[in-house]
């Protein structure tokens, strides 16, 4: 039953590339999304099994720092988190265009409340000022610290969209800091991105040709090994 | 059909968005107080395919959940409140605003509108009204012998007239309008904007108060759209457009090997 189980191996394969090109063709697609973070899919052999297994890793890496002068665009740079408010619990978010609300709370740009230390803020004031630690100040008065956090070792952080990511446990994260003015740019690598496309469009073609080729050399057996 | 496909499309549809936007400000560039807009995007639903999973019992290995993302979206266009330079035309009733704050206008239905475009001239009943004939708030009425009107940084409107000439006199004030958040106003088109839910209510005040910008006489506020700035975000979009226009062909094409399989 070998070439039944390789023809399983091909299929697998060609499962494998359809997924990579599905994520291949979402991390373009979010060329220009703020804070966006690439996601990899890599085969990896784990523990016993034959075939290899595919991982999903999101890249956390930083993405460039682009000037819009906007002063409710917040860029940040290291590995932490602004937190924000959504109906199902706490969300981490990397900054953004946010906005403010008809009374004043700074929401992020679907309307969750973006969190200081004592909750949501509410600027009153004719100007807002974000010191790199997050510390948000209008008019000269401080009126809270945006808090900054960043995922515990090891927990994985799920992506809900509008880049959102939801995480277990967190911690703060000193080490960000906040640049306001500034839009982190979505940290895809556009050319290894297109380089991807063409390797996963070929290694697909191969595994069709392998499968073909399976396919001949069963067809043989079950035709001509009978005839004997 | 594959996903990537749909993906790929929507990544096509908000690059044309923003070349849209992108249009708009270029075509806004000589727009009297024109204030420039961005569309910002933003990644759509994620469809978990596996959940995290135990590979390994004896080393407790786990992968990590895999997840789809489904393409991009427009989340926002964002106007951009920030100042144009003062462009010098001598006319007296050309007002711009240096700072925060919207002129206040009643509009022909009587709904209030809001507009940075100071562009005013005179009725034929002497009224302040905006190019487009709209009356400016508080209403002023000039004489009709006023010789020479002045308008001073905190918006009081004198005027010396024939018998009068040595002496000025106060005949009214400019006043401004301003919101807790400028950026959720809603455009009307003719330089106007309208308060909304996400603007907040208007907070009325004198010029050169708190908060308030001053009032520049003979002066126009102009656009405060950068060409190059534009045309540099114009040709990222166009790049971003082909990029996915070439997922789709890629997709396409893997669709193509596995219609081949069956011959």
């Amino acid at each position: 039953m070998i070439t039944f189980s390789g023809l399983l191996t091909a299929a697998r394969t060609l499962s494998y590339y359809s997924r990579r090109q599905e994520i291949t063709a979402n991390n373009l697609a979010n060329v220009n999304t703020a804070g966006f973070k690439a996601d990899r899919l890599v085969a990896h052999a784990l523990g016993d099994y034959a075939s290899p297994v595919p991982v999903e890793a999101t890249d956390l890496r930083q993405g460039a720092l682009r000037m819009t002068g906007r002063p409710l665009d917040v860029g940040l740079e290291g590995a932490g988190f602004l937190v924000a408010e959504s109906p199902g619990g706490e969300r981490l978010i990397r900054g953004g265009s946010l906005k403010l609300d008809g009374t004043g709370q700074l929401i992020t740009s679907d309307g969750l409340p973006v969190l200081g230390t004592q909750g949501s803020i509410i600027i009153t004031g004719s100007t807002i000022d974000i010191a790199p630690d997050g510390t948000v100040t209008s008019d000269g008065h401080v009126v809270d610290r945006l808090r900054i956090v960043a995922p515990e070792q090891g927990v994985a952080l799920l992506k809900e969209g509008a880049g959102r990511f939801v995480a277990g446990d967190t911690a703060e994260a000193p080490d960000t800091q906040i640049r306001q003015g500034q839009l982190e740019e979505a940290n895809i690598d556009s050319i290894g991105g297109m380089v991807s496309l063409v390797e996963i469009q070929r290694a697909y073609a191969a595994s069709v040709t392998v499968l073909r080729t399976m396919d001949g050399v069963l067809g043989s057996i079950t035709s001509d090994v009978a005839r004997v | 059909m594959n996903p990537a496909l749909r993906t790929s499309a929507s990544g096509m549809v908000a690059q044309q968005r923003l070349i849209d936007v992108i249009a708009n400000n270029l075509a806004n560039v000589n727009t009297t107080a024109f204030k420039r807009s961005r569309a910002t995007f933003e990644d759509v639903l994620y469809e978990t395919l596996q959940g995290e999973s135990l590979v390994n019992y004896q080393s407790n290995e786990s992968v990590a959940p895999i997840q789809v993302g489904k393409g991009t979206r427009v989340a926002n266009v964002l106007r951009f409140h920030q100042q144009g330079t003062l462009q010098e035309t001598g006319r007296p009733f050309d007002l711009a605003i240096e700072g925060d704050g919207f002129f206040h206008v009643q509009r022909p239905d009587g709904s209030a509108g809001f507009t940075r475009d100071g562009s005013f001239t005179i009725s034929s009943t002497g009224a302040l009204v905006t190019g487009a004939g709209y009356l400016v708030q508080p209403g002023v009425t000039i004489p009709p012998d006023a010789a020479d009107v002045t308008i001073s940084p905190n918006g009081v409107i004198s005027v010396r007239s024939g018998d009068n000439a040595a002496n000025p006199v106060e005949i009214g004030r400019i006043e401004l309008v301003r919101f807790a958040n400028p950026t959720g106003l809603e455009s009307l088109g003719e330089n106007l904007y309208r308060e909304t839910v996400a603007s907040g209510q208007p907070l009325t005040g004198q010029p050169q108060e708190a908060g308030f910008g001053r009032i520049v006489q003979g002066n126009l506020e102009g656009s405060n759209v950068e060409i190059v700035t534009e045309m540099t975000d114009m040709i990222a979009a166009q790049r971003a457009y082909e990029i996915n226009a070439k997922a789709i062909r890629a997709t396409d094409e893997m669709m193509q090997s596995t219609n081949d399989l069956v011959r």
